[in-house]
């Protein structure tokens, strides 16, 4: 579905994704795990489109320097220079990290705004009573504004957001962050529901056990650099990613 | 005294708030200062008087106007504004250049005798409160009512209005679920001129079409929007209330030049005091997180 060769990105001359392969597959959930600065936001904006959009931002502006090489196809098209809404329309979405939201809208709306590309408003409306299912705390608080609500909350909506864009591959960078491990069990729940709404998932997370035993396969990526891969046995087998990545 | 008084601030709030509305809307939803407001105020007005001229109808002539306005603002930051978006001094630069080549342009061009006036949408008076109130300022009162409930409805009630407010808030996150960021800004200008168009028909009737009018409107929409707060229409019509009373009050107890003072005095004292304005709420919300 998702297939990325040898991605490389600099900003200016600092390499943030080095020469990276990745692939999904219709249906999977995949997880990208990494360090701090390891690069995976860059990789999720990437291929979001937003690194894009950055790019010709910075360059109107004689800003920044951004450089990105390599091939980004989904669903055997290349869609290296489309913009983020070309990309939305055809079903890429991305859930951004540390639960970015319409501060001053309501959650509602905040919901509403995710269907923006939706045409009908009868399956906005249906997407949007899904979300108050997978996540029943959030019909309490509808009309409460989004900057009000907690952090996990907060974390909802924005899933909840990109889910009512009705994406085929969800984007979620680091879904967890920041969250009390109540919450945290809510959205890795969550993750289920979205699986079985046959919606592929590409994740990014620092931590990797609380989110492990729900993946197909992973990554992991180490300055950029692609260090390992492999199924999720795989990758619990191998003793240095376990100290690595998981605490144990 | 009082009685005229109170009838004449709320004639005056309401101006400031046509003239100040189209420029806070469009500074609130995309975060550029729209400093040629004054000039494209200005260009609403001639050309309402030339297609008025051309014999047309009073309501095509004015929907003519709205629109081709719009037309002018969407115009201004695709050609020009966009390519210096996110740098700020260089916005205000780029704006407020556009805005002194249209009103000076105007001059050069020689629109400056008395010929140069909007008809009255309605003649008449009536009084109220002891006060002859003529039709054309009641009539901008209620404009002005109805385009704050617009706006409102709009940005509310509509999904381009929530789109172009979410755009506001978070660019990134907006731009994740698809609204497209020049789309947006393109839009908010527009609607900025517009606004600004719909404020010219209204307002220019009271007078003749002056130049200098386009320099002072630019005046009264910062003064009102830095009073007021950023991307608040409750404190926009709080600063317009304010302002046009504070007007009203001077010019009946000191002297009428010194209305123009009000608005400096305005700027000066609230980005002394409260920078974010009296509810600038961006800040405010932040602080309470």
């Amino acid at each position: 579905m998702l297939d990325v060769k040898n991605l490389m990105i600099f900003y200016e001359n600092a390499l943030a994704v080095n020469n990276l392969n990745l692939d999904v597959k219709k249906g999977e959930i995949v997880g990208v795990f990494g360090s701090n600065s390891a690069g995976k936001t860059t990789l999720m904006n990437t291929v979001a489109g937003l690194t894009l959009h950055m790019k010709f931002r910075e360059h109107r502006k004689g800003g920044q320097r951004i450089t990105i090489v390599g091939q980004q196809n989904f669903e055997g098209e290349d869609i290296s220079n489309r913009s983020p809404n070309d990309r939305v329309k055809k079903g890429i979405v991305l859930c951004r990290e540390r639960h970015p939201v319409f501060r001053d809208l309501s959650v509602e709306e905040n919901l509403q705004l995710g269907g923006f590309l939706i045409k009908e408003q009868v399956k906005v409306q249906e997407s949007i009573d899904l979300v108050y299912n997978i996540f029943p705390p959030l019909t309490k608080l509808k009309s409460r504004r989004a900057g009000l609500c907690s952090g996990g909350e907060q974390e909802m909506i924005a899933i909840g957001m990109a889910l009512v864009a009705r994406p085929k591959l969800l984007l979620l960078d680091e879904p967890l962050l920041g969250l009390s491990p109540v919450m945290q069990a809510i959205v890795v729940q969550a993750l289920k529901d979205i699986r079985s709404l046959e919606v592929t998932v590409l994740l990014t997370e620092q931590y990797a056990r609380p989110i492990m035993p729900h993946i197909d396969r992973g990554f992991i990526i180490e300055n950029g650099t692609l260090i390992m891969s492999g199924t999720k046995e795989e990758l619990m087998d191998n003793p240095e990613v376990m100290s690595a990545y998981f605490g144990m | 005294m009082i009685e005229s008084m109170l009838v004449f601030g709320l004639v005056n709030s309401a101006v400031l708030m046509l003239l100040a509305l189209g420029f806070s809307l469009t500074f609130g939803l995309s975060g550029v200062a729209n400093f040629s407001h004054g000039g494209i105020y200005l260009f609403a007005g001639y050309l309402a008087y030339f297609l008025l001229k051309m014999g047309l109808p009073y309501f095509i002539a004015v929907v003519l106007t709205i629109f081709i306005t719009a037309l002018l603002g969407a115009a201004i930051y695709k050609l020009i504004v966009i390519r210096v978006r996110g740098i700020v001094l260089n916005e205000v630069i780029a704006t407020f250049a556009i805005g002194i080549c249209m009103l000076e342009f105007f001059r050069w061009l020689g629109f400056v005798t008395y010929e140069y006036s909007l008809p009255y949408i309605a003649r008449g008076r009536f009084t109220i409160f002891e006060t002859t109130l003529d039709y054309q300022r009641s009539l901008i009162i209620v404009v002005a009512l109805l385009l704050a409930v617009f706006l409102w409805f709009f940005t509310h009630r509509t999904k381009t209005g929530l789109a172009l407010l979410g755009m506001a808030q978070d660019e990134y996150t907006a731009l994740a679920v698809g609204i497209d960021s020049d789309w947006a800004a393109t839009y908010s200008f527009a609607i900025g001129g517009a606004f600004a168009a719909i404020a010219a028909v209204m307002i220019l009737p009271l007078g003749i079409i002056n130049i200098n009018i386009g320099y002072e409107v630019l005046l009264i929409a910062l003064a009102v929007t830095v009073l007021g707060g950023l991307e608040s229409t409750k404190g926009l019509i709080l600063a317009c209330i304010i302002l046009g009373y504070a007007q009203v009050i001077t010019s009946t107890f000191f002297a009428p030049h010194w209305k123009e003072a009000v608005y400096l005095a305005a700027i000066l004292i609230v980005l002394a005091v409260k920078p974010s304005g009296l509810l600038g709420k961006f800040k405010e919300l932040e602080e309470r997180v």
